[in-house]
């Protein structure tokens, strides 16, 4: 089972089994901190509680110190180490005083208890499968199947959440016996009797609090926490870099590194030789100002053709967010540099950074102001003058959706309305109501408050986890580099769930950022420009040039088409109308692309 | 502005003491109880005090003995408030002639400082904290155009020299407390943790309580922290608590008359209040008059390693100092105190102890001295018996 997870860990191995009460837990690991001695399971000076543990405990430093007052004797300098001390000293409650991303499992053989726990956002993966008083985890979901072969078979209701969203919602999988433990949750197991149970044991703040505050003192208390974040994130025993994309929010990483660094800050990026969007330009403008050690990787088009099916192949569930292929490549490419990389991720769902939750708080807002009557009339108006698309946007744009639809086919480019014409006979008789009735039930109540930040919260909880930071997570760990992000920091999400919605929604993300950039690294004139571009990808041009080859395999021996998931005829009127250029589809065509190379693996039909 | 008949009687016997202050009782706060406790104890000068009209001042001023000048007016604006504060202050003055001026918050500085000019009287100016960071240029003026300067705390003194005012003419005089007339301690049911801040500023550490108090649970699982004071971050405080599943384990008592938050100080095992260095140019806790509070009860306290509370409280002796920022530590801290009653009494006895040299009679007198003392010595006076120290505890 270890041996599945040899990228996640290339440097060492090990397994600790209670042969009494039959409890196995084992670790591979990356090694970045004590490199030597941070062999795992870890265990506690008398062998009875064992850790194994997946990622990183930025505080790790400050709890052995405190553990070392208390009493407690420490044999190497791992955060594994700490976490067992920690378990000795209190138990379960321990998670509330780790900062970081981390999965991990503690065996505790007096009380013969297992404690899994999964980080506040979800940085880390863990999937588990529990039938009749057995439990299975693992950090990836291969390797639980390798060990019970019995579950490898697909849930069609996952695979129709993964087209509406490109990516699989959790906490399910997309096989059926298979869950993952939701960050912020842990999961207490008894050996005896075989029972467990499940908690949270931390939530994104739901809601904005509306109170006067004066932008000054939260933007210094944000500066605050977040160089705190960026030096703690800094500390590794081997070299650490920052992924650079040109926008605002890795600038800022690499900004504090570059103030936290002794040495010249290593910096990465990544560009295209195809497509309208290019951002090594700004990255190095502000690499120069920075003055780092900045390194340019060229995704080439012949790149891409091997690149793309090599990478959405072997992630251990589908993944349709193209940028995780551009991040494999700078991933692959900074790793001989760095074993550790800063990234900007979360930003954008801590401090609302999507302008779209400012569009739709908007429409909510104007919605309730126009009369219906006056939306159809406008649609009918349109209509009758011939401009039967604008009319067809304009009512959807207008129409009185609830909110959460809107977002809905906002962000998924209205996916789910093309489900009829491309599910084929497997798909046909899902109700499909059910993947909006599942993110309803996440989204909980609207309940007084703005939609805003109901719908910040919503992307705290979903696309975040589940789609942000798998790519960030898989990606990265495919090639053995570890992305450390800077935003995801306890006290600076607490701080930003905490602030008045209209606070974010006046773009107060942006002048936060502004206050907290020193002067001249983006010049002020060129600000509003700085867009949400973050490792943008040109997958349009991608399936009409490199990738064209490949979903044409794809739709002559394509598992999810010959097992009937999806009509071959359906996405060969796409693929046509997209590589003729009268149409963009890579909304649709990226997603099946990616399940299609996917699925063929998980049935072993790759390189068929 | 509602003016009282000048007084007639002049004693010459003894200096005329003018008190200028933007806040005094019955509204409640922290700079309106040293201004009055400095005014109702002050013995050797002839008193009178500049203040803000507010709800039931009248009744209180008849019944306090002080002679206080009510200034009315200013509307909803701070700064206008302040403006016919000072305004005011500087008119009495050309009929009270006072001999020195008591400046209780750099807003009166102004005023202060022209009464100085035009009087060549002597001027000594009060500082807290926070309005330093807030207003650092005013606290530069407020320091230089004063003969000496009261800083609450040896925290305060430094943040006073770092606005650029001159270190020579600073005095540390820590605030004062009330000794409580029945310190016992009352019964309570479960282990009870006291905060006791407005909740209105994030360097307090309610939020990091929060996440200490998760760890606290872990062993002492009836503990209950209940937090006096209220503000516009509470809102905000409940969320997060049950973000963190502890909502169940808080009492939110909100702002409570003060003897039933006596009641709390003699019930709880202990006051926790981690405050922290606050973030940029701000400036924290000025002294932190609330652990003295709780010494005064007998009650040990945890507090930030950081600012004026190193002056309040003394490292293991009357209560334990920690990293504020750090969860783990604050935790260990509570629980310590919570589960070794021995060790929470031996430090609650002598943060007793302590306390009493606190008792604001002894703080009156250090400040009259010093009040005096720029009388006497004329201008060198504060440069003769300057006080970069704290002049008791803190050693």
């Amino acid at each position: 089972m270890c041996a599945t997870l040899r990228h996640r860990g290339p440097d060492d191995e090990g397994v600790h089994s209670d042969v009494a009460s039959g409890v196995t837990i084992g670790a591979r690991r990356l090694a970045i901190m004590d490199i030597d001695g941070g062999h795992q399971p870890l265990c506690n000076e008398d062998g009875s509680v064992w850790a194994a543990f997946n990622g990183e405990i930025y505080n790790h430093p400050k709890l052995r110190e405190d553990l070392r007052r208390r009493g407690h004797r420490f044999s190497t300098n791992t955060d594994t180490e700490v976490l067992v001390h920690l378990y000795e000293e209190y138990g379960e409650a321990m998670v509330h005083a780790l900062e970081g991303m981390f999965t991990f499992a503690i065996w505790d053989q007096r009380s013969r208890r297992l404690l899994l726990a999964r980080d506040r956002f979800g940085e880390k993966p863990l999937f588990l499968h529990e039938h009749d008083g057995e439990l299975l985890f693992a950090s990836e979901l291969t390797s639980l199947l390798e060990v019970k072969p019995q579950l490898r078979e697909l849930d069609p209701y996952a695979i129709d959440a993964f087209f509406v969203f490109a990516y699989v919602p959790g906490p399910g999988t997309i096989v059926p016996g298979v869950r993952q433990l939701p960050p912020g949750h842990l999961l207490s197991w008894e050996r005896d009797g075989g029972v467990s149970r499940e908690r949270s044991w931390w939530a994104p703040p739901e809601r904005g609090v509306r109170r006067r505050e004066s932008f000054r003192s939260v933007a210094a208390e944000a500066k605050l926490l977040f160089a705190e974040s960026v030096r703690t994130r800094m500390v590794a025993d081997v070299p650490v870099g920052v992924f650079l994309s040109g926008g605002v929010d890795s600038t800022l990483v690499a900004v504090a590194a570059a103030e936290a660094s002794s040495q010249r800050l290593k910096t990465f990026t990544v560009g295209y030789d195809t497509g309208a969007v290019n951002e090594t330009e700004r990255a190095r403008a502000v690499a120069g100002r920075l003055d780092s050690d900045h390194h340019e990787v060229t995704l080439t088009q012949a790149d891409v053709a091997e690149r793309a099916p090599a990478v959405l192949s072997r992630l251990d569930q589908p993944l349709g967010d193209r940028a995780a292929i551009p991040l494999h490549a700078l991933s692959e490419f900074a790793r001989p540099r760095v074993t550790v990389a800063l990234g900007g991720e979360g930003a954008d769902e801590l401090f609302g950074g999507y302008p779209r939750y400012r569009w739709l708080e908007r429409a909510r807002r104007l919605q309730s102001a126009l009369p219906e009557v006056a939306v159809r009339s406008l649609g009918g108006v349109l209509r009758q003058s011939g401009r039967v698309r604008q009319a067809a946007r304009a009512s959807a744009r207008l129409a009185p959706t609830p909110v959460l639809e809107r977002n809905l086919d906002w962000v998924t480019s209205e996916r789910r309305h093309r489900r009829e014409a491309l599910y084929g006979p497997r798909l046909a008789q899902l109700d499909r109501g059910r993947v909006l009735a599942n993110l309803a039930t996440q989204a909980g109540e609207l309940d007084g408050g703005t939609a805003a930040r109901w719908l910040m919260h919503l992307d705290q909880v979903h696309y975040l986890p589940d789609d942000v930071l798998v790519k960030t997570d898989r990606a990265s760990m495919l090639v053995s580099l570890e992305i450390r992000t800077a935003f995801l920091h306890a006290g600076l999400a607490e701080l930003a769930g905490s602030l008045d919605t209209s606070m974010h929604l006046a773009g107060a993300g942006k002048a936060l950022v502004h206050e907290m950039l020193p002067p001249g690294i983006i010049p002020a004139a060129r600000f509003g420009r700085y867009r949400k571009t973050a490792f943008r990808v040109p997958a349009a041009e991608w399936l009409r040039g490199p990738l064209a080859p490949v979903m044409s395999r794809q739709l002559e021996h394509g598992v999810i088409y010959r097992e009937g998931y999806f009509d071959r005829h359906a996405a060969e009127v796409l693929v046509r109308e997209h590589t003729a250029s009268t149409h963009d589809h890579s909304d649709q065509l990226w997603p099946l692309l990616a399940l299609g190379l996917w699925a063929d693996r998980f049935y072993g039909l790759d390189g068929a | 502005m509602d003016s009282m008949a000048p007084s007639v009687s002049r004693l010459r016997e003894r200096p005329r003491l003018l008190i200028l202050t933007p806040d005094f009782p019955p509204a409640p706060g922290g700079i309106q109880v040293v201004a009055h406790r400095l005014a109702a104890g002050i013995r050797g000068l002839q008193t009178e005090v500049i203040a803000p009209d507010s709800p039931g001042a009248a009744q209180f001023d008849a019944a306090s003995g002080v002679r206080v000048h009510r200034v009315r007016g200013g509307g909803g604006l701070r700064g206008g408030r302040n403006a016919l504060l000072n305004a005011a202050a500087l008119k009495h003055a050309l009929s009270f002639r006072p001999d020195v001026t008591l400046s209780a918050h750099i807003v009166t500085s102004p005023a202060a400082a022209a009464i100085r000019r035009a009087r060549g009287s002597r001027t000594v100016q009060y500082f807290h904290a926070e309005e330093i960071g807030a207003k650092p240029r005013l606290a530069a003026f407020a320091a230089r155009h004063a003969d000496a300067s009261i800083a609450v705390s040896a925290y305060t003194a430094s943040l006073i020299a770092a606005a650029g005012g001159p270190p020579e003419r600073v005095h540390v005089i820590a605030n004062g407390t009330d000794i409580p007339s029945d310190p016992a301690p009352r019964p309570v049911d479960r282990p009870t943790i006291l905060t006791i801040a407005r909740i209105e500023e994030r360097y307090k550490g309610h939020d990091v309580m929060v996440r200490a108090l998760a760890l606290v649970l872990a062993k002492v699982p009836d503990a209950q922290w209940v937090v006096i004071g209220d503000g516009s971050l509470r809102p905000g405080l409940e969320q997060l608590a049950r973000s963190y599943g502890v909502a169940d384990s808080i009492r939110f008592l909100g702002a409570v008359p003060d003897d039933q938050r006596d009641a709390w100080l003699a019930r709880a095992q202990l006051l926790a209040m981690p405050s922290r260095l606050p973030a940029g140019e701000f400036a924290g806790e000025g002294f932190g008059i609330v652990y003295l509070e709780a010494a005064a009860y007998g009650k040990p306290v945890v507090a930030g390693n950081v600012g004026g509370a190193v002056d309040a409280v003394v490292d293991g002796e009357t209560g334990l100092l920690v990293d504020p920022l750090d969860p783990l530590a604050v935790a260990e801290a509570i629980t310590r105190l919570l589960q070794d009653g021995e060790l929470a009494r031996r430090l609650g006895a002598a943060g007793a102890a302590r306390a009493q040299t606190y008792a604001w009679s002894r703080v009156v007198e250090r400040v009259e001295a010093l009040l005096l003392a720029q009388l006497d010595g004329g201008a060198g006076a504060a440069d003769g018996q300057r006080a970069r120290e704290p002049e008791h505890g803190g050693s």
